[in-house]
């Protein structure tokens, strides 16, 4: 599939990783959609589009809600005509171990929120599965080429702290295998899915960190520094027009290792 | 150019080459951009028409909403907070079922 004259949603696309998407795949000629929960985001990202001589519509969601997703969706293709490019970028944070214990007794002294498990779930999996779903319907029903990308995270293979986002992220990698499982069985042929798994990037979260944390983390990147949202981009570029990439979850991350050398 | 009043909300199409942009006004009057370079080749009344469907299904609801912060958690202690259900049937929308506002715009 080509970039240019393909039409692209891209949710959370009002910074970090999102914008990114956003901005390469409109300067290489993509009609893109920027849906955000954050108005002022999307509006900045849409008129920065605009001045690089892009065509890009603006639409503030909130990817949890059946009634947005349909929403964006529908607006995508009352824009351009048709969709053939979904990103699920959008995504939240709320680590915290399960337990926490009280030094001096042992006990447990807090638990997890289920607000915080849920809030996690409901944007980085549900969502997901909400933009993937009604996504991949406007594209069979349009009769359109399509490309669904759920955006992983490497700590998909469970990083502690973060019981609700790996939870979430590993069910993201594994939808690749079974939308494309699906779509086969059913005779959807035109429409692929890739996820990413991005490593520690250059977003405004990491870069924003206390700076000694942000140190201690490099030190186990072989490439010594974070992976720049551009850099996972021109990846998502890549398999936008490279057809034989399908049913599978890409990681991107440095070479993101455990202590002592052992590539995660 | 097209100005489109909307839900309170002024739009204006604007040509851009042989192509439209949608803005809107906000409250402080600054501009922003909703959409750019949509619908080439298309005539005035023609991209008019077409941005009003457009810009009426990206604002859908016919009431003006002044908050909540989207930023905000979405519990307040034991209080959850949850925004308007659109699907549901009682579901006012102005522009549609309002006996008060002008249906036509």
């Amino acid at each position: 599939m080509e970039i240019k004259g393909s039409v692209a949603l891209v949710t959370g696309g009002g910074n970090g990783i999102g914008e990114a998407v956003v901005k390469y795949l409109s300067s290489r000629g993509a009609k893109v959609a920027v849906v955000d929960m954050v108005q002022k985001n999307i509006d900045r990202v849409v008129a920065e589009v605009k001045a690089a001589g892009g065509e890009a519509v603006g639409i503030q969601a909130n990817v949890t809600s059946e009634a947005d997703t349909a929403r964006y969706i529908k607006g995508t293709i009352e824009a351009f005509g048709q969709l053939n490019i979904a990103v699920s970028c959008a995504g939240i944070i709320r680590d915290g171990t399960m337990l926490s214990l009280d030094k001096e007794t042992g006990k447990v002294s807090k638990k997890l929120d289920f607000a915080k498990w849920q809030a996690v779930i409901d944007t980085n999996l549900s969502g997901t599965f909400l933009t993937m779903r009604d996504a991949a319907e406007a594209m069979v029903n349009g009769g359109w080429e399509g490309l669904l990308v759920p955006i992983s995270s490497v700590n998909k293979v469970g990083q502690v702290g973060q019981i609700n986002y790996s939870s979430a992220k590993v069910a993201d990698a594994l939808m690749p295998k079974i939308i494309v499982g699906e779509f086969l069985m059913r005779g959807i042929r035109k429409i692929r899915c890739v996820a990413i798994a991005p490593g520690y990037t250059a977003t405004p979260m990491l870069t924003g960190m206390n700076q000694d944390a942000l140190k201690a983390i490099l030190e186990d990147v072989h490439l010594g520094r974070l992976v720049a949202p551009e850099e996972i981009a021109s990846l998502i570029g890549y398999i936008v027009e490279n057809q034989a990439l399908n049913a599978t979850t890409i990681e991107i991350t440095g070479g993101l290792c455990y202590p002592k050398g052992i590539a995660k | 150019m097209k100005k489109i009043l909307y839900n309170d909300m002024q739009f204006s199409v604007e040509p851009s080459g042989d192509r439209w942009d949608i803005t809107y006004t906000l409250p402080n009057n600054a501009t922003a951009v909703v959409a750019a370079g949509l619908f080439a080749g298309l005539p005035e009344s023609e991209a008019g028409a077409r941005a009003l469907a457009l810009i009426k299904t990206i604002f859908p609801v016919g009431i003006k909403s002044v908050g909540p912060d989207v930023l905000h958690p979405n519990t307040i202690g034991d209080l959850k907070i949850v925004g308007p259900d659109v699907t549901h049937p009682n579901f006012i929308y102005w522009d549609k079922d309002s006996v008060s506002c002008p249906k036509a715009l």
